[in-house]
């Protein structure tokens, strides 16, 4: 029974079986909520929901401004900026360490301490350091992220078996040559995996710094929204994120496939 | 430290007589170990360039060690080693890894994130060109690239891959992928390849096949230094444990142990392992039946001498390959 | 074989969580009526928290102090942070809270409310605090003031323009958490020149940095912003509702008696500053008189009752609406449940007025 494999149409129906009895699930709940409470707004129907991502797409009466827009944009920067610099961080450092020891002996022991430190838990120190603009979100998120990503990378930079990078000398490699032409392509593969999984968390830190000292962005809104009781505008705005995250991580997959064609399909 | 100069296998000892044939790599005096570990004592090996040598010796013994300080990863920690580029006169000591001498191990032969025909054009690519290179002058870099892919393809071809140029590691055979990791140091077109157990990991049949591709190329030495060039597949060094490989491939065995009396010597423990036997072997054709009874004797006699942990023969007893080629015993390219 | 024992297990699973949901049933039908309160830390609320823990009642649902014993009804405490408890009560997952008259005018909206209680009123609890070349509030023109966006510190903030005859338009209210903002101009951040918090951040603030002070704060809007319990009229409704609402009434004047009194004054202060940010005697008692509380059942009724409230609630209102605090208006009724039937938030005096009777009939 382990592990005995199902057709592949049937995988197909069970996905969209469990979608459905989420979505079912979803219906009930908000119909018998407001079968308690005709006016209740924390669980809304379907056509509240509506009303919700009216709200979101149109410019608000206030400013003018579409939120999901005006949301998106600044979140969108944020994280990006965020991502940009741990993941380049992430990987010049994992590189180093794997390939010169000295390196390797001056960074682990920090980077592994601070890959156990919730960045959430030190928003006053970004504060002190970097103040409160874009800076903090970027370095929030670059700072989350860097040490999972570059320990990662330098476990991989280890694994890549000492044979090759010898034989890849007797080819007349050049230093910069076996990290940039053999190493950094024999570890690009677990590269994307490691961003994958960091994408995550680095949402994660975001929205959360957000909420806090946001005044535009995925997390002040969904703040401000659920103290109001507008769960119209904060599901939706959730369903946004989820599919983000999907549509990114889905991207970096295909990138992998594309890219990494002897990866995918398995290692030797 | 005892000498080694009065050996009668020495070629140095017989300097006249073998003036015919061409150094192309000296290992002079080298002694290895690795923290208080000695691996390696007092090896000196001279390799006739053309030659298949077979290198074997218990498991453990430093084979391998050997290997890595010719190629140049893990360098002696006493002692030289000397390589002659063909046609030059005076040999120079090598420093590191270098082209010249190219290397096949047993695994991880082959760089899994490059097809076939990319992990043989890999070599060319590396040693030819630069990073600013490529990058700067991408027009000339692809007039290159191309260049090196057709000589890849030549060479896989000759080597039965044609078909298969375009698959990565992981989707080929073992055999396959221990073809493409020679053809790939081939193309180097190195004064010596070093073949660390290659076909090891080997099922019988396949390594029958790639024991004949190596004889294959040897003939094609044979026939070049019959016309007086240099032979086109270089030397091969092939470190074994299996005898009957040593002894079918090459046309000399040398045989490295720690099991030597190393007492009659003065020491109190093993310094190291030393070249025990060092002789010319019988030469097989690819095409001709492989006769096991024809070796017998002489596998019987490196299993006593190089294996047997319980005797401990003289250093130098049977280290009789100069003195063979002498006396006109030595095949192939020995001849 | 083997699947026959798997399926055997899953019937035995099944029939034994069964067996757990009616006991469960069983036991839930406890004769005394259980609501539930949630509360926040803060000067007059945290007295709901002090009182569990010198046992006047047992915030614990099924167990009982001696307040809950008097009035036969049982009350479970539900301390949050502030904003899940707006969540909290919204979503119907506790029967009362203690919130702002502002603060409950959303709920109110889809959930029906009556403010029981009035526990106290931010006098100087609000406050904008600047830096010390700040003199004037035309000196913040088009600079970021940052606060809590739509909850009392812009209320506070819009409304002290308005009296100032400032417009709104020409000023920058930035959201961002208290909490943060506080820390920030702790830290002479760039561009924290000015920030509108309440306590315990105030205080804070000003005692970390000596070089700010307040420009002005919510003493120049008295009895605006009020701290109350809000009790959802269904859940009144419902047998033991109003004793559960005489029952919220007594604990918080037993512990206002108890603060009054010269024996205990200090000891309930401390456990109450122990449940507020853990301040000392000295700032709790800056605290108390920031926070001015409506100690009495006297004091309390008046501001159910008096006319001015009437007004700050119809201006309240009419902030939520202009700040899209609120979709649209509910409307607002005064007395009890006869007075104003359709009314979405009441504030309603009887239940104070029934406690004084039961009090003085003993």
């Amino acid at each position: 029974m382990i592990r005995k494999p199902i057709p592949a149409r049937w995988s197909l129906a069970l996905g969209v079986l469990s979608v459905l009895v989420l979505l079912a699930v979803y219906t009930g709940l908000s119909l018998w909520q407001h079968h308690r409470n005709p006016e209740d707004t924390t669980i809304p129907t379907w056509s509240q929901l509506a009303v919700g991502v009216k709200q979101i797409l149109e410019p608000s009466a206030r400013d003018g401004q579409r939120w999901l827009v005006a949301d998106g944009k600044a979140t969108l920067i944020r994280l990006f900026l965020g991502l940009l610099c741990g993941i380049a961080g992430g990987i010049v450092l994992g590189l180093l360490m794997g390939c010169y020891p000295i390196i390797e002996a001056l960074l682990v022991p920090p980077l592994s301490l601070l890959a156990k430190e919730p960045p959430t838990a030190m928003l006053a120190v970004f504060f002190v350091l970097v103040g409160t603009d874009t800076e903090m979100y970027v370095a929030m998120i670059a700072f989350g992220i860097l040490p999972t990503l570059s320990q990662t990378v330098y476990l991989g930079v280890r694994d890549v078996p000492a044979e090759l990078l010898d034989k890849a000398s007797t080819l007349g490699a050049s230093q910069i040559e076996i990290i940039w032409s053999i190493i950094a392509r024999a570890i690009f593969p677990k590269i994307i995996d490691v961003v994958r999984l960091s994408i995550g968390p680095a949402m994660v830190y975001l929205i959360a710094a957000e909420m806090v000292c946001g005044d535009v962005g995925f997390g002040y809104r969904i703040r401000l929204q659920s103290r109001l009781l507008n769960m119209n505008v904060v599901y939706p705005y959730l369903a946004v994120l989820a599919a983000f995250g999907f549509t990114l991580d889905s991207a970096l997959r295909l990138l992998q496939r594309y890219c990494c064609p002897w990866y995918v399909s398995g290692e030797k | 430290m005892p000498s080694v100069s009065s050996l009668s296998s020495d070629p140095s000892a017989a300097p006249a007589s073998a003036p015919e044939l061409d150094i192309v790599l000296e290992c002079r005096d080298i002694h290895h170990g690795f923290g208080n570990k000695s691996v390696l004592y007092d090896i000196n090996l001279r390799i006739v360039r053309g030659e298949i040598v077979g290198l074997v010796g218990p498991s453990g013994c430093g084979k391998s060690t050997l290997l890595r300080a010719i190629v140049g990863t893990h360098p002696p920690r006493e002692g030289a080693v000397l390589v002659r580029a063909a046609g030059q006169t005076s040999p120079y000591a090598v420093e590191g890894p270098g082209p010249d001498r190219g290397i096949v191990y047993q695994r991880y032969a082959l760089f899994p994130f490059l097809t076939a025909l990319e992990n043989v054009a890999l070599g060319p690519l590396l040693h030819q060109t630069s990073i600013p290179f490529r990058l700067l002058r991408f027009p000339s870099w692809r007039r290159l690239r191309k260049r090196h892919l057709e000589e890849a393809a030549a060479l896989l071809a000759k080597l039965k891959l044609g078909d298969a140029m375009h698959q990565y590691p992981h989707q080929m055979s073992g055999g396959m992928c221990q073809r493409v990791a020679i053809a790939q140091a081939l193309i180097m077109k190195p004064e010596i390849l070093l073949l660390d157990e290659p076909f090891g990991a080997l099922d019988e049949a396949t390594r029958e096949e790639l024991q004949r591709t190596l004889l294959t190329l040897y003939q094609e030495n044979c026939a070049a230094k019959a016309a007086g060039l240099p032979p086109p597949a270089g030397t091969i060094i092939i470190v074994t444990h299996e005898l009957s490989e040593a002894l079918y491939v090459g046309d000399r065995v040398v045989g490295l142990s720690p099991y030597w009396d190393w007492k009659a010597e003065g020491f109190a423990s093993c310094p190291g392992a030393a070249i025990v036997y060092d002789k010319v072997a019988p030469v097989y054709r690819p095409d001709q039946e492989k006769d096991y009874d024809s070796f017998v004797r002489q596998r019987e006699e490196i299993r006593r001498v190089v294996f047997d942990s319980t005797y401990f023969p003289p250093r130098t007893e049977n280290l009789t390959f100069w003195h063979d080629v002498r006396n006109g015993r030595g095949e192939g390219v020995l001849k | 074989m083997k699947q026959d024992h798997g399926k055997n297990v899953f019937i035995a699973a099944i029939a034994l969580i069964a067996a757990l949901c009616s006991g469960a049933a069983l036991s839930a039908g406890a004769p005394t009526p259980s609501f539930s309160l949630a509360w926040s830390e803060y000067p007059s609320w945290s007295t709901f928290g002090v009182a569990h823990e010198i046992q006047l009642i047992n915030g614990k649902k099924g167990a009982l102090g001696p307040i809950e014993e008097k009035w036969g009804v049982d009350i479970e405490l539900k301390e949050a942070e502030y904003d899940p408890c707006l969540v909290m009560y919204g979503s119907g997952k506790c029967d009362a809270a203690c919130i702002t008259n502002m603060d409950a005018l959303n709920p109110s909206l889809t959930r029906p409310s009556v403010a029981i209680l009035p526990n106290s009123t931010s006098f100087g609890a609000d406050a904008l605090i600047v830096t010390k070349d700040i003199t004037d509030i035309k000196q913040l023109r088009g600079k970021k003031v940052y606060g809590l966006a739509k909850t009392v510190s812009e209320y506070c903030f819009v409304r002290n323009l308005e009296l100032l005859g400032e417009n709104e338009k020409d000023y920058v209210f930035t959201n961002m958490d208290p909490a943060a903002a506080a820390l920030a101009m702790q830290q002479k951040q760039r561009g924290f020149d000015a920030i509108i918090v309440w306590n315990p951040f105030v205080l804070e603030t000003l005692n970390r940095r000596k070089d700010v002070h307040v420009l002005f704060d919510s003493t120049s809007i008295p009895g605006e912003i009020i701290d109350m319990v809000v009790v959802a009229q269904a859940s009144l409704d419902q047998p033991g509702g109003k004793a559960f609402a005489l029952a919220v009434i007594d604990t918080y004047y037993a512990i206002n008696r108890r603060l009054a009194d010269p024996k205990t004054a200090d000891e309930t202060l401390i456990a109450l500053g122990e449940k507020f940010s853990h301040l000392d005697l000295p700032s709790m008692r800056k605290v108390v008189r920031q926070t001015r509380f409506y100690s009495t059942p006297e004091e309390g009724l008046k501001i159910l009752t008096s006319p001015s409230t009437q007004e700050i609630m119809k201006k309240v209102s009419a902030f939520c609406v202009s700040h899209e605090i609120v979709p649209k208006a509910p409307t607002i009724g005064f007395g009890d449940k006869a007075a104003a039937p359709n009314a979405a938030f009441r504030l309603d005096p009887t239940y104070i007025e029934e406690y004084l009777k039961q009090e003085k009939s003993k």
